[in-house]
Order: structure tokens, then C-alpha cells, then sequence
């Protein structure tokens, strides 16, 4: 135990774990027959080798693999080790989240050897070596990780007693059985990790099912338990989507327009089928035309957790693909692999009026927050619901109040707003002049507010009242929270809000909501700013370590030049509408709290090759990075963005400090210190 | 940092000042010839760069644009560290943005580059009306601590150009390698205790 709370220290635990277990490859372990059948031989034995049914470190299951020789014939098994206390029990620690019994269902009991077609060997640059081991019948198991190395041994073991080709194609890509059939040789040489994969259950049952139908398993309870861990991949995912991120917009670009086209095609035989998943059609727009809801009929969910239930439109999608000619079939795995594993998903449609109520019961409360974070996260909302939407994803209003409640809560927050303000409105002039603090704040909110989005029309003219109220709103604000006072950049927060809102108390109060959150990024010391700045720091050498180096190498990783990007939420990189969809869409939280900074790296990724060929310096970096906005955009970097949180997954998560901003500050930092300043 | 090479010379420039003095109209006007009444406050800093023929030479100006507000002093040496050249910016309608200015001069004193060109810039000139700054007393200021001073208006363009001209006559034409231009972000602010409560 005191071993494993070492361990957990680190997000190296495994590797720790691994060097201290020692690697060890034995060809005969005699100790280990209690589970077999007698007369066998155990030809192959590699301890600390994982599966990980997610993305996340906690939910890693190590087991042990064999090669058991029974007679002429060699099967492959991996059991998991058992919970803390017996077997891996060093190691059981981190396994804590997963019952032995969701353990179980992984495990690989005595396959034939003779059922494997191929067994591709990966070596990525971060984290373990694993290897993906295809049957014949097409279907895959999850990806195992050789925490303690050794994949070369079991390699050589299994040429030893079975026919092992090296592909010519693939140096990595090892064939055991000669296969006839060019969609099963296809499918193999695409043979993406989760392309035909499944939980392991009940193996030898499930290999003896049809190949490309396997994607979908009779065993209704093993695919729920991939489904249960989502589309969120599994670490290959991540291996392989790092190295592929490289080429992110190229082939993101390509699987969207094959998908499309594929779809298009098979809509134009089923269009009138197609029934959209749990949805109230969409009134509004144009956009709901039939390749948008193809494409989003391939979205990752649907496609690759379907449910043969739910949703019969994915059904017939799949059947009709496969009754495409071959090479439709082979792309389509292509591009479902592709979306499965590390895509943003299209981008949808905002939300309509008709689908909204769809989200609330009769009294107005929300049934599923989630359901609507997602949903609003995929999408945004249409703009007249913004008013009534904000409030909710930024707290202002909970999400299981009701409308009374709401209605209530906004009528005693006027009063309360009205309060706050005759703090400020009632000071004399006389008295102003005692009040350096008062006048300077005043003043400096003053010359902010006639230069914040004088261009939007709700804003523009000469004495336009709406100036006046958000100059009021900041300055009750700045009385409201004392101590932090105004800053700027906080006039740049509230101007959509109160466009949104056309109400000065409402407007306040969802301003309030928004500061809780980003409040710290105003701190004096700029505490708020280093943490979200740094944990950036820390994403980009995760998701692209060549750039990070470079930055690095160019004493740039301050990552100043993001400085305006954190610290008003990208608000200067957007047009006025575009800017609104992309705060409702960080709002919800969904994936990350942290999206705005994955939409960073997004942004830095795009221009890599700019970035870097030309050499940017601190300065040019800086300049280009100013100049970048209202070139961005915006639907690909919240698609990249929600891609590279997925990929990051819980490692990135994980080096995002406790209490960044726009997080919730932790109890200690509450307070904001007191300096002599406004 | 500023070299020369054939009289090219680069020069890192820093605007400071107040908030809403018009660092930033005046290096747009300078740099774009732009000028609009509401220019948005400037959020971290921005970068421009400019090149002007004087007599003996072609100067670049790298020009950084710095946050006005005292919230973001502690950001300002990451600016004008290594800066061959300063423009110290105050709102002529504004005592108070003149005083902010004398403590930008004070801190780049002791902080900043030994061999830094210092302009001091009364703007909005074109603002008669409203004038709290005297020219006489700006003068005087800057003579007693070695400063060029103008009086300049970016709305009218008023002597925009020619004090970044004069500030390129000034800069040394051979100056030795100052700090590279990378940055470090300081992990905590420069003994300020000059300004601490400095500006607005």
C-alpha cells in the first residue's frame, strides 16, 4: 500500500511500477499451472501487461499474458490481476475504480493461436509499446501494454510455434495466418485500433462471428461496458492521434468530406428513414439539411455505440454500408476508426426553441444538465435563448430551478442589484473628493466603456445609454467586489453579456457568475493568469512536444503571447455572434473546464508549420498571434479543440493545476489580497 | 536591443503611460496612419515594427504597445528590458496621467536600459479646451531629467512622426549587444517600490 501511494504520486506510477517489478520473460513457469489444464506448457509469460478500457490512468487493468502450449496447439491468455492484496496487488491500487468483475471482462482466455490474423506491434514515442492482436474473424482485442517491455520476446516465442510473417508492407504489422479475402487484407493494413474491436467477454464465442459485422457484437452487456467508457478512447487512441495530430486538419478534412460523401450516397436511398436520435426536430435552419444529419448519424457515438434500439437510423447506416462495394466498406471503417478515435465531432446546429423545451419539465426545470451541456457544447444555441440560457450555464440560475424559482430568484436580485448601486450613485460630490479610490475607479471604467465594442451597434453613437449601463454595472461591480475593483478587460466580459441580456440587474448578476470563475484571472499578482498560462504551457508538451521545444528553445514559454487569449476568453479573436457561441460553448463545462486553453493549442497547432518554419521570435510570435484575429476559425478550433481534450484525456486533465481558473478558486485563495491600488 | 549593420540599425521601442493616454493611437498612427476615437484598450501587450530613413541610417523600430493599467505593471520590464528606445505617454487633459508618466521615467531610470532614449509625449494636444498639463511645465520636467518632450495629437497626427524621427536621430549608431530579445516572464514583479500605487 505505502508502495502504491508512492506510485500514485506520479503520473509515471506505471512506469515507476514497472521498473521496480522487474522485467522478466521466462519460458517455462511452473507455478503458474494452477489455472491450466494439465500437460500444459507455459512457453511465454510478461507480467504489467495493461489493458486500458479508458482514457483514464486510474481505470488501467495490468494482468499477466502467457503463451500456453497444450499439445500441438498454442493459446493466448492475459488474466488482470486481482485487487489489492493478492496477485498485482502492488500495482491493485490504481485499478481501484474497476470492480474485479468489470476486470474480468477483459480478460483473454486460451485463444487459439491458429485465430489469430495478425498482431500489430506500436511504438510510440510517449508511453508504453503495445500491441493490437486481430483474429481471424476480424474482431480486435484492446490494445496490450507491455508496461515492463518484452513485446520483441513474445513476438519471437509466438514464431516459434506458429507461422509469423512480418508484413511487407508494415514492418510493425506481424500476419500469423495467410488470408485470401482483400477486404479482410484491407481491413488489416488499415487495421486502426478499434476499427473491429470489443470487449473480450467471451471470446471464443464472439470470434467465431462474421467479420465485418463485428463491430457490433451480439453480447449486448460486453458492448456496454466499452460503451459505458464512451468514445473517450483508449490510449491508443491518444498514441495514435498524437502522431497523427501532426496532419490534424488535413485528415480531419478528408474524413468529414468522405463521410459526407458516403452518406450522402447512402441518405440518398434512405433518406426518408433517417429519424433523428431523441430529437424534436430542429425549426430553424438551413442547416439541418440531409448531409448535416448524415454527418451526424457518423458522429462518434451513434456510429460506434449504437444502439441497436435506439437508434435504427445508424443501423441501416452500417447496413448500407456494407452492402457498399468494397472500397466503401474498407473507408468507411477508415473514417469510423478515424472519428472514434480522435475527431471533434461535426459541428451542430444551435439550439432551437423547440428542441430546449425538450431539455425542461413542465415547471422548467432542466431533467439532464449533462444531457444539455453536451448538447449545447456540439452546437451552441440560437440567440434568442441566449437571454434565458446564460444564466443557467453560468450559474446564475441552478439547472433544477424551476421557472417560478428563476422568476423569483431575479426578482429579489433586482432589489438586491438596485441596493448595490445606490452605494456608488449616492455618493456626493463632496464626498467624491475624499474618495481618490472612488474617482480613479470611476474614471478608468469611465475611459474603458467608450471603447469597448463601439462598432456593434447596441453600442455605437454618441451618448448611447447602453455605455451608460455597462459603465453602471462595472462600477457596482467594481463595489460589489471591493477588493478586486476593476480591471481591464472586465469591460470586454460584460459587453455581450448585457447585448444578451438587455437587462442591467440580469446582466450584473451573470457578470457575477462569470467572476467567480474568472475573477482570478484580474488577480494583482496575476496569479490566475501564471496558472492558466503554465497549465497551457504544460498541454502543449503533451499534445505537441516539437512545438513546445521550440518554444522553449526561443525562451518563449511564458506563453505571453496567449496572454489575451486567456485572459477575456478569446473575446478579441472573434466577431461579435462568434464570440457568443464560443463562451455558451466553454461555459458548459462538458469536457473540460479547461477547453478555452485545449483551443490554445488547437490555435498554436494550426500554425505550426508557420510558427516554426519561420522562425518566430517572442515578438513576431506575439504580433502574429494579435494578428490572428478575426481569422479564426471558429467551428474548426472548438472541433480540434474537443479533439485534443479527448486525446489529452485524463493526463491532460492532470496537469491542469487544482483551482486554474476558469475552476472554481480553492477555499484558501478566496480572498484577494489588499493592495494599495484601485 | 539595437546594431547596426550597413546603418540598419533595429531598435526596440516601448510605449508606457497611463491608461487611455494613446500609446496605442499614437503607434498606430505612426505605424498604419490610422486613428479612430475609440481605440480598445490594450490587452497584454501588442507588437508593431516601422522603418525610417534618417540621414545616416535606416531604423526599424520594434515597438511594443503595452496595458496601460497599473493592474499590469508588473508585466512592463518584460517589455522594456533591452529597449533601445522609450516613449513615455501622458493624456495633456489629465494631471494625473502626467504624474503616472514621471513614474514610468523614474522606474525606467532604474530599471531600464542605461543607454535608453527617452521621449516624453504630451498627447491629445488638439484637446485646447480641456488642456490640465501646461506645455512650460512638461518642458521643464523633461529638461531635468534628460528627456526630449513634445506635445503630440495622434487625432491630428501632430508630431507623431517626428518624435519617433527624433528618437531615431538619438539612438546611438553603434551600440553593444544588449539583452537578447527573448523574454522571461518575471516570477514576481521587480522590486517596485517607486510604484506601487502608481497610476490610476
Amino acid at each position: 500500500m505505502h508502495e502504491a501511494d508512492i506510485h500514485d504520486l506520479s503520473d509515471d506510477a506505471d512506469y515507476a511500477a514497472s521498473q521496480q517489478q522487474g522485467s522478466r520473460s521466462i519460458s517455462r513457469c511452473g507455478s503458474d499451472k494452477r489455472s491450466e489444464p494439465s500437460g500444459a506448457e507455459v512457453v511465454f509469460l510478461k507480467e504489467n501487461v495493461a489493458i486500458h478500457p479508458t482514457q483514464y490512468a486510474s481505470e488501467r487493468i495490468r494482468g499477466r499474458l502467457r503463451l500456453i502450449k497444450q499439445g500441438a496447439c498454442l493459446f493466448m491468455t492475459w488474466i488482470p490481476y486481482k485487487e489489492i492484496g493478492s496477485g498485482g496487488g502492488a500495482f491493485g491500487h490504481s485499478d481501484a475504480r474497476l470492480s474485479d468483475k468489470d476486470r474480468n471482462l477483459y480478460s483473454i482466455r486460451a485463444v487459439p493461436v491458429t485465430d489469430i490474423r495478425s498482431i500489430r506491434r506500436h511504438n510510440p514515442t510517449l508511453g508504453w509499446q503495445y500491441v493490437i492482436v486481430v483474429l481471424s474473424s476480424g474482431l480486435a482485442f484492446p490494445p496490450l501494454y507491455f508496461y515492463n517491455g518484452g513485446v520483441r520476446e513474445f513476438l519471437a516465442t509466438l514464431k516459434q510455434h506458429a507461422v509469423l510473417v512480418r508484413s511487407a508492407d508494415d514492418a510493425n504489422l506481424f500476419l500469423l495466418n495467410d488470408f485470401q479475402d482483400p477486404l479482410q487484407r484491407s481491413l488489416s493494413s488499415l487495421e486502426l485500433p478499434r476499427a473491429v474491436s470489443v470487449a473480450p467477454t467471451s471470446t471464443s464465442e464472439s470470434s467465431s462471428s462474421s467479420s465485418v459485422s463485428s463491430e457490433r457484437p451480439e453480447d449486448g452487456r460486453s458492448y456496454s461496458e466499452y460503451q459505458k467508457h464512451g468514445q473517450k478512447s483508449n490510449d491508443p487512441a491518444r498514441d495514435l492521434s498524437i502522431q497523427v495530430l501532426e496532419k490534424f486538419s488535413l485528415v480531419t478534412k478528408f474524413a468529414r468530406e468522405t463521410t459526407s460523401h458516403i452518406f450522402r450516397e447512402i441518405h440518398s436511398d434512405n433518406l426518408n428513414t433517417n429519424d433523428r436520435k431523441n430529437q424534436a426536430p430542429i425549426v430553424s435552419n438551413s442547416n439541418n439539411d440531409v448531409d448535416n444529419s448524415g454527418l451526424e448519424s457518423a458522429s462518434t457515438e451513434s456510429f460506434v455505440a449504437a444502439d441497436p434500439i435506439e437508434k435504427p437510423s445508424c443501423r441501416k447506416d452500417i447496413s448500407a454500408v456494407k452492402k457498399l462495394p468494397l472500397q466503401w466498406g474498407v473507408l468507411s471503417l477508415f473514417i469510423f476508426d478515424k472519428m472514434t478515435l480522435v475527431w471533434g465531432k461535426p459541428r451542430q446546429s444551435p439550439l432551437g426553441t423547440e428542441e430546449w423545451v425538450t431539455f425542461l419539465d413542465a415547471e422548467g426545470r432542466i431533467l439532464d444538465s449533462k444531457d444539455l451541456r453536451k448538447r449545447i457544447f456540439y452546437g451552441g444555441v440560437e440567440h434568442q435563448l441566449r437571454k434565458e440560457i446564460w444564466k443557467i450555464l453560468l450559474g446564475y440560475h441552478d439547472y433544477d430551478s424551476t421557472y417560478a424559482e428563476r422568476e423569483y430568484l431575479s426578482s429579489m436580485k433586482k432589489v438586491e442589484y438596485k441596493a448595490l448601486k445606490r452605494q456608488w450613485k449616492s455618493i456626493s460630490v463632496a464626498q467624491a473628493k475624499k474618495f481618490t479610490k472612488f474617482r480613479e475607479r470611476k474614471a478608468l471604467i469611465d475611459k474603458d466603456v467608450v471603447r469597448t465594442d463601439r462598432s456593434i451597434t447596441f453600442y455605437d453613437g454618441d451618448d448611447n445609454p447602453n455605455v451608460m449601463l455597462l459603465r453602471d454595472v462595472l462600477l457596482t461591480y467594481s463595489f460589489y467586489n471591493f477588493d478586486l475593483g476593476y480591471c481591464q478587460g472586465m469591460s470586454d466580459l460584460l459587453s455581450p453579456i448585457l447585448f444578451v441580456m438587455e437587462d442591467e440587474s440580469e446582466a450584473f448578476w451573470c457578470f457575477v457568475a462569470l467572476m467567480e470563475r474568472l475573477g482570478p484571472n484580474f488577480n494583482r499578482d496575476q496569479s490566475g493568469m501564471h496558472s492558466q498560462l503554465f497549465a497551457l504551457s504544460m498541454l502543449l508538451e503533451l499534445l505537441d512536444k516539437p512545438l513546445h521545444n521550440y518554444f522553449k528553445q526561443k525562451d518563449c514559454l511564458n506563453y505571453f503571447f496567449c496572454f489575451r487569449w486567456v485572459l477575456i476568453q478569446f473575446k478579441r479573436e472573434f466577431h461579435y455572434e462568434q464570440i457568443m457561441r464560443m463562451w455558451e460553448v466553454v461555459w458548459t463545462h462538458y469536457l473540460s473546464e479547461h477547453l478555452h486553453l485545449y483551443a490554445c493549442v488547437a490555435i498554436l497547432k494550426k500554425h505550426r508549420k508557420k510558427i516554426m518554419g519561420e522562425e518566430m521570435d517572442f515578438d513576431t510570435l506575439l504580433k502574429f498571434i494579435n494578428d490572428l484575429s478575426g481569422h479564426i476559425d471558429l467551428d474548426a478550433i472548438l472541433r480540434d479543440a474537443e479533439a485534443l481534450c479527448v486525446c489529452a484525456g485524463e493526463n491532460g486533465a492532470a496537469l491542469i493545476p487544482p483551482g486554474t481558473p476558469p475552476s472554481l478558486p480553492l477555499e484558501s485563495n478566496l480572498l484577494y489580497s489588499q493592495q494599495d491600488e484601485l | 536591443m539595437a546594431n547596426s549593420r550597413n546603418k540598419n540599425i533595429n531598435a526596440k521601442l516601448v510605449l508606457l503611460g497611463d491608461v487611455g493616454a494613446g500609446k496605442s493611437s499614437l503607434v498606430l498612427r505612426f505605424v498604419k496612419g490610422q486613428f479612430v476615437d475609440f481605440q480598445e484598450s490594450t490587452i497584454g501587450a501588442a507588437f508593431f515594427s516601422q522603418t525610417l530613413a534618417v540621414n545616416d541610417a535606416t531604423i526599424k523600430f520594434e515597438i511594443w504597445d503595452t496595458a496601460g493599467q497599473e493592474r499590469y505593471h508588473s508585466l512592463a520590464p518584460m517589455y522594456y528590458r533591452g529597449a533601445a528606445a522609450a516613449v513615455v505617454v501622458y493624456d495633456t487633459t489629465n494631471q494625473a496621467s502626467f504624474a503616472c508618466a514621471k513614474k514610468w521615467v523614474t522606474e525606467l531610470q532604474e530599471q531600464g536600459n542605461t543607454n535608453i532614449v527617452m521621449a516624453l509625449a504630451g498627447n491629445k494636444s488638439d484637446l485646447l479646451d480641456s488642456r490640465k498639463v501646461t506645455a512650460e511645465e512638461a518642458q521643464v520636467y523633461a529638461q531635468e531629467n534628460g528627456l526630449f518632450f513634445m506635445e503630440t495629437s495622434a487625432k491630428t497626427a501632430q508630431n507623431v512622426n517626428e518624435i519617433f524621427h527624433e528618437i531615431a536621430k538619438r539612438l546611438p549608431r553603434a551600440q553593444p549587444p544588449q539583452n537578447p530579445s527573448g523574454m522571461v516572464l518575471m516570477e514576481r514583479p521587480p522590486v517596485n517600490g517607486t510604484s506601487s500605487s502608481c497610476c490610476s
